[in-house]
């Protein structure tokens, strides 16, 4: 059997093994990496090292920054099953009938929880810490479409903390990067505030956040969102007792992308898959 | 205004000495998200007139020496409150 056989995919298309939930065929993963891998560019440009986050967050440290308050809805939980669930498994009971135990954890629901939450009690020094990741992340949410909403998702993220106006530089930074890698890969942007899905929109931080966004997002011609930047003031930096030198609590901000949907938006803006591979080709070349 | 630093000194139990005229409440977070209704709530008790957030920014609430002229002066409540209308 030649390798062309193996690894051809029957009439190339791969099922949906359910909603919310893609196998990306070999050429939109190239597409995913391709992405992926030109976005990295803000991180090298910021000099943001590396890093690979937790792939769950523990839900007391979550609670610690309000997750639960703002997102009770999104919140994917890591269970395990209980062990008396065990023989029946084993005698073949049917495992989604079977009682789930809660492990203390959920899986990310953003890429920078992870990172901040590694950094409680720590000095990240006057001059600040960047640090950049690419993590997959998991909302629950009510409908899915295609690549546009996912259940599970990747989100690239360059994260800062330091100072005030160093959070400002890194989001000026970051916006002028999204624009100008959107226009190499002919993609048209327009930037808006976020309206971001507080569970209780009428609550406080829903209110504070519509008279003062927090949230920028640089979305699609079909308002796919693809890009956000996001200023945190010094809300990670009190909660997480995460010190910026002789500034004190530190001030965070980040630029994430949510790498499925630059997908989608190339394949909106080159009409197929084969065709914005080919432009993304050209951009990184 | 003395209602207004007591209950920022509540909220924020690490908050030492009083607070500017002129500091940025919401940049420094002495209001919390989590309090913000809380606090336009306070204003409409000290005012006694109803703040409408549609018709606010959030620069009438950035600054205590803001927050006096636009919610607690005569004129300033008087415009809150024809705004509000």
């Amino acid at each position: 059997m030649s390798t062309a056989s193996v690894t051809a995919l029957p009439d190339g298309r791969l099922k949906n093994p359910g909603a919310g939930l893609l196998t990306l065929d070999p050429v939109h993963t190239a597409l995913l990496h391709g992405l992926d891998d030109l976005l990295t560019g803000l991180a090298d440009r910021l000099a943001a090292p590396e890093v690979v986050g937790p792939p769950l967050l523990s839900v007391a440290g979550l609670a610690r920054l309000d997750f639960f308050r703002n997102f009770p809805h999104l919140g994917v939980s890591a269970g395990r099953f209980a062990p008396d669930a065990l023989d029946g498994l084993a005698a073949g009971e049917s495992p989604g009938e079977l009682p789930l135990r809660p492990t203390g954890h959920l899986l990310p629901s953003a890429t920078c929880y992870g990172l901040l939450l590694s950094l409680e009690g720590t000095d990240v020094g006057d001059e600040g810490l960047r640090l950049s990741a690419t993590g997959r992340c998991f909302r629950n949410e009510t409908h899915y479409d295609g690549l546009r909403r996912l259940w599970g998702f990747h989100m690239r993220e360059v994260l800062y903390l330091g100072t005030k106006d160093g959070a400002v530089d890194h989001l000026d930074r970051g916006s002028a990067f999204v624009l100008e890698t959107a226009g190499r890969l002919g993609l048209d942007l327009t930037r808006a505030t976020a309206d971001d899905p507080f569970y209780d929109r009428g609550g406080s931080r829903a209110k504070l956040m519509a008279l003062d966004p927090v949230k920028h997002e640089f979305s699609a011609p079909d308002g796919t969102a693809i890009a956000s930047v996001n200023r945190h003031r010094n809300f990670f930096g009190e909660r997480l007792d995460i010190r910026a030198g002789s500034h004190g609590p530190a001030y965070s901000a980040c630029v994430a992308f949510g790498v499925e949907r630059w997908v989608h938006a190339m394949i909106l803006a080159h009409g197929t898959a084969e065709r914005a591979l080919d432009r993304l080709r050209a951009a990184r070349t | 205004m003395e209602r207004i630093a007591a209950w920022l000194h509540e909220k924020n139990p690490g908050l030492d000495g009083p607070v500017d005229k002129d500091e940025d409440l919401i940049e420094a977070r002495l209001i919390d998200s989590m309090d913000f209704v809380e606090f336009v709530e306070l204003l409409e008790e000290i005012s006694g007139s109803s703040i409408d957030l549609q018709e606010v920014t959030i620069d009438d609430f950035r600054t205590l020496g803001r927050v006096e002229q636009r919610f607690l002066t005569p004129s300033g409540t008087a415009a809150a409150a024809t705004a509000a209308g």
